[in-house]
């Protein structure tokens, strides 16, 4: 018999047999009726809470899963748990601890190992060597793909705009906050709060065509690096060698994207809840879209508009010379950035920032206690496609956080500082209580609808 | 100091007798590029106007001025696509400054000594660990920066020199 089967048929096959066996794994499986060696299983098990570190850690609302890397080609493997699940990145980046024994192969230009460097928005960074691994979540496996290895360079800071690259690029436009744990460098389970992070974004690389021309196409922020001797210089590198989001490699047609679900939090939030990440998008009786409303994504991997009380936060910073970055759906930020507090405030929503000195600090108070809520927020896709309004809610973080849970579905915090800056970021109290599908960019989307930069939809 | 030849400048003499020159905006913009050569630090946030000069050769950008009613933007925009705004008052003071692109441009350079502000502000933003981006708003500074995917953006503004008919909203 032949092992592979249609879409559909497999569709219909694995939801009749689900129903009585859970999954499947392998050619020729143990139940009766036809053989299925194409239908791996694309569940992973999903973990929001703390994180490894637990509550005196640097996470809370994270949301973690299991990830296998194997030396690539080889069935030399390692299960790294604690895995920070990040739909708002690209790429997976892994500590040398998690891996353990298992070596991956470096990626070499000119002779010397590609580094990559990431400064992120609180001057934390991340810089280490790209390495080809194999990478297994579930049953799905993207075999000779880049990832990072966090740490390990010399020299152990990466270029700074004080101290650049011989030809001019540096990664640190920011100077790194001396106070962040580790010194900013995410290469320690301290700092990082995980064993890795697994982006599974919109793109399909982390740079892209951005990052591959020699002279450079840009200098401040350059993120690919060699060092020969300790020295480095920028250069450019093919997509293949820049840090690949595993899921657009996957081998089985659960290549276009994700759905992940997660429960409903109680009020109050909750320790750990755990869900689904379900690979692939409309492949399997367990990844239908159904009634789920389609969101295209801009260029630059938001909603172009979010309007919410007549006032638009638009992403003109993609397209429009602009300071706003639009909406976007991040399973790595850990609350709802949205709007600022003071206009919030003037729209008569008893929103404040948290004082100093409080548990809630850098995160939203509610004036009087409970609950404020955001409705009617409306939501704008790419050239049109998806339009409808959300509600969000936004309780009082130093109320939530006395509660010592981890997991809440209505933390919320500034986006920006005024509303020409302010966003909205649908972190991962989004998430809980429903299903969020990302489709991954220049891959098939359903019927009718189009997305050429990927989409969101629930 | 002496000047090239092609500057537009004229003299006069004041009561001691020391010959003071007036150099329109475009002859000292060109006279700091030698000062500059030895001052790569110089920074703009809460500097004057001139200032901006040392970040457009610092950022290698295109600058263009708008003048609106009650300040002035000189607008950066570099080759590699990423665009500052440097935001004027009336009596000659950078008071705010944004930026977008790939990535945020050099803070050193744009924040000055405004960094130490940054600097000091952000011990308690480290608890709780906020990769995508941070805000700060204190009464004499006030800063955002996020990133997202391929893009950053951000603004830093002095709310004490802002001018009082100035509204925020219209640092972009």
């Amino acid at each position: 018999m032949n092992c592979r089967l249609g879409v559909q048929s497999q569709a219909l096959w694995l939801s009749v047999v689900a129903l009585f066996s859970g999954f499947l794994t392998g050619c020729g499986s143990n139940s009766s009726g036809p053989a299925t060696s194409t239908v791996v299983n694309n569940t992973a098990t999903v973990t929001a809470g703390f994180g490894p570190n637990g509550p005196s850690g640097v996470i809370v609302n994270g949301l973690f899963t299991t990830v296998t890397v194997c030396q690539h080609g080889s069935t030399t493997c390692v299960s790294i748990p604690d895995v920070q699940v990040d739909t708002g990145s690209v790429g997976l980046r892994l500590l040398p601890s998690a891996l353990g024994t298992v070596m991956l192969t470096p990626i070499a230009v000119s002779g010397s190992p590609l580094e990559e460097c990431i400064q992120y928005g609180d001057t934390s960074y991340s810089w280490g060597p790209m390495e080809l691994a194999d990478v297994q979540i579930a049953g799905e496996r993207a075999a000779g793909i880049a990832v990072q290895v966090l740490g390990g360079v010399t020299p152990m800071v990466p270029p700074s705009a004080s101290s650049p690259a011989s030809n001019g690029a540096y990664c640190l436009t920011n100077p790194v906050n001396p106070n962040l744990p580790n010194g900013g460098n995410e290469d320690t389970l301290a700092s990082l709060g995980a064993n890795g992070i697994l982006g599974i974004g919109n793109f399909v690389f982390d740079c892209g065509s951005g990052c591959t021309s020699q002279p450079l196409s840009f200098t401040q922020g350059y993120p690919y690096y060699i060092c020969p001797n300790g020295t480095c210089q920028g250069v450019g590198v093919p997509t293949p060698d820049q840090a690949e989001n595993p899921i657009a490699a996957f081998g089985s047609l659960d290549n276009s994207g994700v759905a992940i679900t997660l429960p409903v939090v109680p009020p109050g939030g909750s320790g750990s809840v755990s869900g689904t990440m379900n690979f692939g998008i409309g492949t399997r009786s367990n990844n239908n879209l159904g009634n789920a409303k389609v969101f295209a994504l801009d260029q630059c991997g938001s909603l172009p508009t979010v309007t919410f009380n007549n006032v638009s936060y638009s992403d003109t910073s993609c397209t429009q010379n602009g300071s706003g970055l639009g909406g976007y759906f991040d399973t790595g930020s850990n609350a709802l950035y949205v709007s600022d507090a003071a206009t919030l405030a003037s729209e008569g929503i008893p929103i404040s920032d948290c004082a100093q000195g409080t548990a809630g600090v850098n995160f939203y108070c509610v004036t009087g206690g409970g609950t404020a809520t955001l409705s009617n927020i409306n939501l704008l896709g790419y050239l049109g496609v998806g339009s409808g309004t959300i509600t969000l809610n936004i309780n009082d973080a130093t109320t939530l956080f006395k509660t010592n849970n981890a997991v809440f579905n209505d933390l919320g915090s500034d986006s920006g500082t005024s509303i020409s800056t302010d966003f909205f970021d649908m972190g991962m109290p989004f998430f809980l209580g429903k299903t969020v599908f990302v489709g991954i960019e220049g891959q098939s989307t359903p019927v009718g609808i189009s997305a050429p930069n990927g989409f969101v939809a629930f | 100091m002496h000047c090239k030849a092609d500057l537009t400048a004229s003299g006069t003499k004041n009561s001691e007798g020391t010959v003071v020159f007036y150099f329109v905006i475009r002859a000292i913009a060109v006279l700091l590029v030698s000062i500059l050569a030895h001052s790569p630090s110089w920074a703009t946030l809460g500097q004057s106007e001139a200032s901006v000069t040392s970040d457009q050769l610092h950022m290698k950008s295109k600058e263009r001025v708008q003048t609106f009613q009650n300040y002035k933007v000189h607008e950066l925009t570099t080759g590699e696509g990423s665009t500052i705004r440097e935001y004027v008052s009336p009596q000659g003071s950078v008071f705010a400054i944004t930026w977008h692109g790939r990535f945020a441009p050099d803070m050193n350079q744009l924040l000055g000594t405004y960094i130490n502000n940054f600097q000091t502000a952000t011990p308690a933003q480290t608890k709780i660990q906020r990769r995508r981006g941070i805000t700060i708003k204190t009464g004499d500074f006030v800063y955002t920066n996020i990133c997202h995917l391929r893009l950053c953006a951000g603004s830093a503004y002095l709310p004490k020199v802002v001018p009082p008919d100035v509204a925020v909203e219209a640092i972009q």
